[in-house]
């Protein structure tokens, strides 16, 4: 039968070999980071993104390489998700893109701030992370298909497909926070999509759109895509 | 209780029941907040609500630890403990940086790094206020008349827990090696030397409630312990599976952590094993129910919910949603916050003379606590699982996940009302105890 002194040499003997071996594994982890993390893309302003970061404890709401709080989406991939313009929109003022939803701290972020906040996702979205997080392997229950037949005579803007698909759809792929913009060309004219685009509150005082603030040539390029939706 | 100046412990207990109270109350606020009901946002942000519930746990655990210490060492140097006023002195010190870390994150003044939010500045006084405990303890067994093994583990933990709260205080530029080394505080405590605290106090309580022979309890105690760092050191690459280090942590972090339950599994058959043989004889039956339910509830939320996604083909799903919740309110509530709840269970009568166990306030505190905790745990569960399928699995967006697991929610709120009946019991409980007295000093006293 085990003797005590026997039980303390397991103690004392599993944990400096086990100690050891752990040691011995974070300075090869160490040797192998600085190529998987991309160092050589860790520039100036993904280490002031990181630092921002922490200053306003990100973490306490969102995960980041799945580590944090699971009040807010995880954001190693939200780059890739997203895209940088729709961050950057996003970040002016988080309550507006997502009206009556949950709500993230208005931080009033400066415009290189959030210049810096981008970097670092980016940065991290490139991290060698195992394949986390991974694809979902289960097909949504229904397939919605394309009931788009609008024939349109505009190209459709690049920044619809980055920032408008988070709230609105066309042809059912898009979100569901404001209505779906499929026939809108025959609801309002041109001049009234104009002038709702250039401030939606003003309009509609109340209105869950925000002001995003287009410079005119975006905006009039969704003008004429939008109106011509029929 | 033996010596005069275990009756120092009280302060400190005291002080947990206080931060306890509060930790609930933040949870609370969460708990709203993902029902819906974020009405304190502007006030109290989830992510002010988020770092105030787990600093306000660590500290308040931390500061039963300490009064278990405190309370524990002395009778089992045979002695006074070193210095009472140092004591008092490192117990305010305790409190006032608790009260200014958890004001200062309700204003924004803290790192941001999940368990280790408390600001740099005052991570020193921290550093210097558990040295001065340190001395004081080892002291005291240094000039005890008696070294015993609970003891020294015990004293090995405390101090192996300090040692590991430097390598959080490392600042890093890179995310990845941010991430690395703070687990090494967070893993390393709560799968490692806090494990030592825990069976170093279990195994005193069990000593002292069982009356089987202090060599047998030992003995088994050195085991346990050993299992938990066999498995617990490397089970640390489960935190390493994916945030940027090598994919052998894959490997090596599924298979040793699936070895950590053995070591919580150890515990609780040791509890259970040790009261069977002990015949369940002692007076105080309800430190012995939060004992031998530490045992048991600490493999439970620690080891078998731990194991349930620690697997990285379970944890690649998993990672970073309410399941690590579901875990990590059950583990904790288990291993650390029922070992500091017997200590004091046991503790009071004896520091304050009066017999107040024998009564169904404090066994309903056990009871209902329990079963609350119980429930908060399967809510996160369902909750959590549900999350899985929704948002990882089948690509749901990750408001409408959460829009769609929101019912869970109140049914955790319920649960948690539950508890929040089982520890104001026990704190109504301690309360009734009243303060140390001098009359319940008695040399003789085991």
């Amino acid at each position: 039968m085990l003797s005590k002194s026997q039980a303390r040499w397991f103690f004392v003997g599993g944990t400096a070999f086990f100690g050891a071996i752990f040691i011995f594994l974070t300075v090869d982890s160490l040797r192998e980071i600085p190529a998987r993390q991309n160092q050589d893309q860790m520039t100036a302003a993904v280490v002031r993104g990181k630092h921002i970061w922490d200053r306003n404890n990100c973490m306490g709401c969102h995960t980041i390489l799945g580590e944090g709080a699971y009040y807010a989406p995880e954001l190693t991939r939200v780059v890739e998700r997203r895209g940088k313009e729709w961050i950057a929109v996003f970040l002016r003022d988080p309550a507006a893109m997502f009206p009556g939803q949950r709500r993230m701290v208005q931080y009033d972020f400066s415009p290189e701030e959030i210049q810096d906040l981008v970097a670092f996702l980016e940065w991290i979205g490139r991290i060698d992370t195992n394949g986390f997080p991974p694809q979902p392997d289960l097909a949504p229950a229904t397939v919605v298909a394309s009931r788009s037949t609008s024939a349109s005579t505009a190209a459709r803007p690049a920044y619809f497909d980055t920032i408008c698909v988070a709230c609105h759809s066309v042809g059912g792929a898009g979100g569901s926070v404001g209505p779906a913009l499929d026939g809108v060309g025959n609801r309002l004219t041109a001049a009234e999509l104009d002038r709702w685009l250039e401030d939606p509150p003003a309009v509609k005082p109340g209105t869950a759109m925000p002001n995003l603030h287009l410079p005119d040539a975006t905006r009039s390029e969704l003008v004429s895509w939008l109106a011509s939706l029929k | 209780m033996k010596f005069r100046s275990q009756r120092v412990a009280y302060l400190f207990f005291a002080t947990s029941m206080l931060l306890f109270t509060l930790q609930i109350l933040f949870g609370f606020i969460m708990a709203f907040a993902h029902l819906g009901f974020d009405g304190l946002h502007d006030i109290i942000p989830f992510n002010a609500a988020r770092s105030t519930h787990l600093n306000l746990l660590v500290v308040w655990l931390l500061s039963g630890f300490m009064g278990a210490a405190y309370y524990m060492i002395p009778d089992e140097a045979n002695r006074e403990i070193y210095s009472e006023k140092l004591a008092i002195v490192q117990w305010a010190a305790l409190n006032i940086v608790g009260v200014i870390a958890i004001i200062g994150f309700q204003f924004g003044w803290w790192e941001g790094r999940k368990f280790l939010e408390i600001p740099r500045e005052l991570d020193y006084l921290v550093v210097i206020d558990v040295l001065l405990f340190i001395f004081n303890i080892g002291m005291t067994i240094w000039n005890g008349k008696r070294f015993t093994t609970t003891s020294i583990v015990l004293f090995v933990g405390l101090t192996a827990a300090a040692l590991l709260y430097l390598p959080g205080m490392i600042t890093f530029d890179s995310q990845v090696l941010d991430s690395y080394f703070r687990w090494w505080v967070v893993h390393l405590w709560v799968e490692g030397v806090w494990e030592l605290i825990m069976g170093g106090i279990m195994s005193y309580l069990l000593i002292k409630l069982t009356g089987v022979d202090r060599e047998v309890i030992e003995k088994w105690l050195y085991v346990i312990v050993g299992f938990t760092f066999l498995s617990g050191i490397l089970g640390t690459g489960h935190h390493y599976y994916y945030i940027g280090t090598p994919d052998y942590w894959l490997w090596i972090g599924g298979i040793f952590s699936a070895m950590e339950p053995l070591a919580f599994l150890g515990m609780a058959l040791y509890a259970v094993g040790m009261a069977r043989a002990g015949g369940m004889k002692h007076p105080n039956r309800i430190a012995l129910f939060w004992t031998v339910g530490c045992g048991v509830m600490s493999f439970v939320g620690a080891g078998f919910l731990g194991f349930a996604h620690t697997l990285p083909q379970v944890n690649l799903w998993t990672h970073g949603t309410l399941v690590t919740a579901m875990h990590g309110h059950m583990a904790f509530w288990g291993a650390y916050a029922m070992v500091v709840m017997a200590m004091i269970a046991y503790a009071m009568p004896r520091m304050t003379g009066r017999k107040l166990y024998d009564h169904w306030i404090p066994e309903w505190a056990f009871w209902v606590s329990n079963v609350g905790m119980m429930g908060m745990t399967g809510a996160f569960a369902v909750a959590g699982v549900a999350q899985v399928y929704l948002e990882r699995k089948s690509g749901m967006d990750f408001l409408e996940a959460q829009k769609a697991i929101e019912i869970h929610f109140f049914g955790l709120i319920l649960a948690a009302c539950l508890l929040s009946v089982g520890i104001g019991l026990y704190i109504l409980n301690f309360i009734q105890y009243g303060l140390p007295s001098e009359e319940a000093v008695s040399p003789g006293a085991a």
